[in-house]
């Protein structure tokens, strides 16, 4: 797997390089099986019901609405390997879905420049996170709880009622409902991913993760590092905004909300661990979509609509005790 | 004086002996509601009259009740997100199970709390026994709650879903006792419990043991798991608990019932300087600051305060209540 490999592979005798790339990457690709496994059944049950293959639309809108939340849910998982949290996401996204349903108008410069204002925004809504919890000292999962409620009120003021309007050309950049561009955003976010686990930050990010005190003993700047990782979760769940009100069209003051909590289940399932320094962004990415197909297999499966959270709850039940119960294994058969 | 007798009163003298931090915490956080109340004194007529300071207490009683659940599992640096959706269920059981008959109440109030207690015992023996990580399996069992709430009631629309608490459950808040509402006197008697529970029992003890060292307190012979498993009830319990209150105050049960009082029981225990890392802090301040926040929410709302305005002032108030109080040690 690609994130896999680099970590602390040089105290490991060569040999066992593998071993260590499996038990690195086995909750990544357990979260990619489940992904496959769930797409497979997604399709059996649509063509059971009504008689055709899903086809380009339907997979194109499950990339669509996947996009935000797998944005979202990149961000939370740097943020949670480094053994923090951040639920100020739900309002970040709530408040950058209102500013681009409001602002944002045709025109070239009105979308780029509004664009960019938004993204700004959340790279230093986020900032403000990571000093509040790096230089105050504060716990995390309190700060991010105290903004979450600033944002939702922001969002509330910009825009008190669903409406405002997105331009064609912005939805149809970000979120065609015909051709699966959104499909390039994931690409380029592994593509990051990939990159930025090889930068420095990425390295540390992980350091801390696994023992903060050792990676500020070794010179690691804990600090300005934990400031970098809100911001880019607080940036990515700008992006997340847009792409939402991209694809719905117009904005939602509080449609960002349940962001905190799949954002949350989207990088659990992903396998990447609460307690820091385990894991990978791409699992998170899987999580977002194994979310979304989800809940079209459960819609083609003719579950009641009423009890969706009861199996999405189930499911994440499951998924996370199977992950551990596999990681258990392979640690034991590689130890 | 034997022996065991000392103990006792060497107990009760220890309580009131030395101003530590975490007792000034909790007179911080009444001196918060007083402060408040004065305020809201000043710029209303009559906000802090008696039958306002009546009101906002009674609603200050659900944040508080479900803040007791928050505060067991809390101390021990877990956290329950299930809250919301085990109250609403234990709500609407105990009217369906009731049907409004007044002596059907004792076993409509046995089967809600039965149903927060086994809620805990699940959440508690997966976090405990399984290592699920606290956040993801409350987070995932207020899914699994809302849904079969959902689901069982087919959306509140099944033929007993209309029904009302009972009359005698009702009656609680419509009462008084030596000219104290009910319903005060009752939240007043689980604050003092959950307070003796706390600070007077071997099992308060081994609550703040495990919240500060899970490992030293296993290796001095705490059942760190048991521990556990049990503050996950409890915190079950208190959600039906005040699941049936609201059912008892508004009559009929609705849906998306307990939404604020996950993060208002959260900020409850905050502001009565509840540590979020486990081992310190009493439920007499989240008690506390289940008053002071209620109070502002009001205080807010009397000042016709816009519905954004007022989560943002409370954000900026967690915040700056985390300022003055919640930072950690300067790490080594």
């Amino acid at each position: 797997m690609s994130a896999s490999g680099a970590v602390g592979g040089w105290e490991q005798p060569p040999t066992k390089r593998w071993k260590q790339s499996l038990v690195q990457g086995s909750p990544v690709l357990l979260a990619l099986l489940i992904l496959v496994t769930l797409m497979v059944l997604y399709i059996v049950l649509f063509d059971a019901q009504l008689g055709r293959l899903p086809g380009l639309f339907e997979w194109t809108s499950v990339v669509n609405t996947g996009l935000p939340t797998a944005l979202v849910a990149v961000g939370q998982s740097i943020v949670v390997l480094t053994r923090g949290i951040d639920l100020s996401v739900g309002g970040i996204v709530d408040v950058s879905n209102a500013f681009a349903a409001t602002h944002i108008h045709a025109g070239a410069g009105s979308m780029l420049g509004w664009t960019l204002v938004i993204l700004l925004y959340g790279a230093g809504a986020g900032a403000i996170n990571g000093a509040l919890i790096a230089y105050a000292r504060l716990q995390p999962i309190l700060v991010t709880l105290a903004t979450l409620s600033i944002w939702q009120g922001v969002a509330l003021e910009v825009l008190p009622q669903p409406g405002g309007t997105i331009p064609t050309t912005y939805t149809n950049l970000l979120a065609n409902p015909n051709r699966p561009w959104g499909l390039v955003a994931i690409g380029a976010v592994a593509l990051l991913w990939f990159v930025f686990r090889r930068t420095s930050l990425g390295v540390n990010v992980y350091a801390i993760g696994n023992d903060e005190y050792a990676a500020r003993a070794h010179g690691i700047p804990v600090r300005r590092v934990k400031v970098a990782t809100y911001a880019l979760s607080g940036l990515l769940a700008a992006a997340g905004g847009l792409f939402l009100a991209a694809s719905t069209t117009g904005g939602d003051p509080t449609e960002g909300n349940t962001f905190v909590l799949t954002s949350i289940a989207a990088v659990v399932l992903g396998g990447v661990s609460f307690q820091g320094g385990r894991g990978s962004a791409l699992g998170a990415l899987a999580g977002a979509f194994i979310l979304t197909i989800l809940v079209n297999v459960l819609f083609f499966a003719n579950v009641n609509p009423l009890y969706q959270p009861f199996f999405q709850g189930l499911f994440l039940v499951i998924a996370v005790l199977l992950g551990s119960l596999l990681g258990r294994i392979i640690r034991r058969s590689s130890a | 004086m034997t022996r065991f007798g000392s103990t006792a009163s060497e107990r009760f003298a220890r309580l009131g002996d030395g101003i530590t931090p975490d007792r000034l915490r909790i007179v911080a956080a009444f001196g918060a509601a007083i402060l408040i109340f004065g305020v809201g004194a000043f710029l209303h007529h009559g906000f802090a009259s008696v039958a306002s300071i009546e009101a906002i207490l009674t609603v200050a009683s659900f944040v508080g009740l479900v803040a007791a659940g928050q505060t067991f599992v809390i101390l021990v640096g877990g956290i329950d997100l299930s809250m919301p959706w085990v109250l609403n269920a234990a709500a609407v059981l105990l009217a369906t199970s009731s049907l409004g008959h007044n002596d059907r109440a004792i076993p409509a109030i046995l089967l809600a709390l039965g149903l927060g207690l086994t809620v805990g015992l699940v959440n508690g023996v997966a976090i405990a026994y399984f290592a699920v990580p606290a956040v993801v399996m409350t987070l995932a069992m207020n899914g699994i709650m809302e849904g079969l709430t959902l689901g069982v009631s087919k959306g509140l629309t099944c033929a007993s879903c209309g029904s009302y608490a009972p009359l005698a459950i009702q009656n609680v808040y419509h009462t008084k006792v030596v000219g104290i509402p009910t319903d005060l006197l009752l939240w007043l008697g689980v604050t003092l419990l959950v307070g003796f529970v706390l600070s007077m029992t071997t099992f308060g003890r081994k609550i703040y043991a495990t919240g500060n060292n899970p490992l030293a307190s296993y290796l001095s012979g705490v059942r760190v798991r048991g521990v556990t498993v049990a503050l996950y009830m409890l915190s079950g319990m208190f959600a039906a608990l005040a699941g049936i209150a609201l059912v008892a105050y508004g009559g009929q049960p609705s849906l998306g019932l307990g939404d604020p009082y996950l993060f208002q029981s959260i900020a409850a225990a905050v502001i009565g300087g509840v540590s979020i890392l486990g081992g310190r802090g009493h439920y007499f301040g989240a008690a506390a600051g289940a008053i002071t926040l209620v109070a502002l929410i009001t205080l807010l709302e009397a000042e016709n305060m816009p519905e954004y305005g007022r989560s943002i002032v409370y954000g900026v108030t967690i915040l700056a209540i985390l300022l003055l109080f919640g930072r950690k040690e300067k790490a080594a």
